[in-house]
């Protein structure tokens, strides 16, 4: 198996060398975390390597982005307050749809990407949604004025 | 002592059964089994040590770490694009080109290396190509296997069989190459003239193969450089090994130690990409074999032999040249010759015969068995599995279909070679 898996590097490694790529294949383990939260099934995967880099993404109950973390004790810091909050929030009766507006906007942002990448857009287009997520992120900064703030362990990243 | 003699070839056959099921994993399998003979008193724990043939174990070893650090630096891709190329993308010609290439390295290396590095590449030219990859791998494996039977490296069995025997690099080389080097060619025909229309490509493919880069393939020219001098330095060790008075394991670890200190590798990953499983797998074989040395079935099985043959070095040679290579073609080859090698050494004993003959016959058909069916050797196997991976499937009977006529027509090269030039 590992024979069959290092053949495949090895061919991906080709095609992406002649495509120009600097390729660089590092051994490392890639670690699978599932948590169960009342209905909801809250999954990372991370890699550790040899170089000290940790690169966490939180996978279900929808996908986040990946971080690279320079210790490994920031990446289990981060799952702990990650699930210390999605368990606060699941027992808020808008827990559904929290979840379900996070798919969306995830759903929404591929097909954006698509959008651009398959067709040629008109920049009125663009504008409109530019002023829909413009209209959303005021929403969002209104509510943070207004609403009660529930977990104070650590501060917003990017509120 | 019966009920020892009971004990050992009870565990023996079982050990060997499971392995051949391939239900369980064969080096746990071939652990266990080596651990209750020494468990059950078959043979001392100093005594089970001693039948351990670090000489195989440390070329093996020596090999593996030599290979890992060269297939960082790229130089296979490299060689293979040039040889796209300089074949001008024309199939046939990359086929012909990849296959010296692939005897050629499965001579200085082991056969699944061999086609561990040689298959991706040529997966990416039939890619490429618009063409069905399995024209190109069947004749590689087939390849692969011929070309590790011309030297004492090539193939474990031979490693094996060397160490055993104090038969040299050089002594390999002589009585194998040339036989090896007829059915090559007698192979490459038969695929010219049998697959002859899946050897065609557009102009266009062949010009997006004219496109490729080889110096994008090589990722370390430093490196390359290093472990291709260390490389000649340690083939020429194998060439002088026996008149230096070496081991080949000696070579081997001394070159692999060189490239390890100069090539600024990271150690831990190098070792840590030694396929240990078949280290162990090795080990637990000896310890086994060596048990049913110790209660006495060899010499018991080498007496049956010899009176089957009368001591009729011709009947011996041949019984010998088509058992291995039937029995090779579906079983591991590794535990065969593992088996054989006391076997053949007690019937020398016993006989009174110089039996050089008998390794040739030994290790012509251990080696070209493996190509009879797609379990015959680790790198059919390993072939089978990328194919299936890419969405292509080859079944037994497929691949039976070619690989066994053409093992048949190495067998009965090797028989006509034998007894003109050997005997």
């Amino acid at each position: 198996m590992r024979k069959l898996m290092n053949a495949e590097v090895m061919e991906h490694d080709f095609k992406l060398r002649q495509m120009g790529a600097d390729v660089q294949v590092i051994n490392s383990k890639m670690c699978f975390v599932v948590f169960l939260v009342g209905k909801y099934e809250i999954a990372y995967v991370y890699n550790i390597n040899k170089k000290g880099k940790y690169f966490l993404e939180r996978i279900k109950p929808y996908p986040l982005a990946l971080r690279e973390f320079e210790k490994e004790e920031d990446v289990i810091d981060i799952i702990e307050i990650d699930l210390e909050q999605f368990k606060n929030a699941s027992n808020s009766h808008n827990i559904e749809s929290f979840v379900d507006i996070n798919v969306n906007f995830n759903r929404s942002l591929l097909k954006f990407e698509d959008l651009f990448l398959y067709y040629n857009v008109p920049k009125e287009t663009a504008d409109r949604i530019k002023a829909h997520l413009n209209s959303i992120d005021t929403i969002i900064e209104e509510t943070k004025h207004t609403a009660e703030r529930l977990y104070f362990k650590k501060n917003p990243d990017n509120l | 002592m019966e009920n020892q003699l009971v004990i050992a070839i009870g565990v023996f056959v079982v050990t060997y059964l499971l392995i051949m099921s391939e239900k369980l994993n064969r080096t746990a399998v071939a652990m266990v089994g080596a651990l209750l003979m020494v468990l059950l008193n078959i043979e001392a724990q100093e005594r089970a040590i001693h039948y351990i043939d670090f000489n195989t174990i440390g070329l093996l070893i020596g090999m593996m770490i030599i290979v890992n650090i060269m297939k960082k630096s790229g130089i296979f891709q490299y060689v293979a694009v040039k040889a796209a190329k300089i074949a001008k993308g024309d199939p046939w010609k990359i086929l012909l080109y990849f296959a010296v290439i692939t005897a050629v390295a499965s001579a200085f290396l082991d056969n699944v290396t061999t086609v561990l590095l040689i298959v991706p590449v040529t997966l990416v030219l039939t890619d490429t190509l618009e063409l069905n990859p399995i024209p190109f791998l069947v004749p590689e494996i087939l390849i692969a296997n011929i070309g590790g039977t011309a030297t004492l490296i090539g193939d474990p069995p031979n490693i094996m069989i060397g160490s055993a025997t104090g038969l040299g690099f050089m002594d390999f080389l002589i009585n194998l190459g040339p036989v090896v080097v007829v059915i090559f060619i007698v192979t490459m025909i038969a695929f010219k003239y049998g697959y002859r229309m899946h050897y065609r490509a557009s102009d266009e493919n062949k010009r997006k193969v004219m496109k490729m880069n080889e110096k994008l393939a090589i990722k370390d020219p430093v490196l390359m450089k290093k472990s291709v001098i260390v490389l000649i330095f340690t083939i020429f060790g194998f060439i002088l090994h026996q008149y230096l008075g070496y081991e080949s394991a000696t070579i081997a670890l001394f070159g692999a130690s060189v490239l390890l200190l100069i090539s600024k590798v990271d150690v831990e990953d190098i070792l840590f990409e030694i396929e240990w499983t078949t280290i162990f797998f090795f080990v637990s074989l000896f310890i086994l074999v060596g048990a049913l040395e110790e209660v006495g079935v060899m010499q018991f099985l080498a007496t049956q032999l010899l009176e089957l043959t009368k001591g009729n070095m011709v009947l011996t040679m041949m019984v010998i040249l088509w058992v291995s290579a039937i029995a090779s073609s579906f079983l591991d080859n590794i535990p065969f010759v593992a088996t054989m090698i006391p076997l053949i050494k007690s019937y020398g004993v016993m006989s009174g015969l110089d039996v050089t003959p008998l390794w040739w016959s030994l290790a012509l058909g251990a080696c070209l068995g493996g190509n009879g069916t797609l379990i015959g050797a680790s790198a059919n196997v390993i072939v089978s599995g990328l194919l299936q991976r890419h969405g292509h499937k080859m079944s037994f009977g497929y691949y039976m279909k070619i690989g066994f006529p053409l093992m048949i027509v190495s067998i009965i090269i090797s028989t006509v070679y034998l007894l003109v030039f050997i005997i």
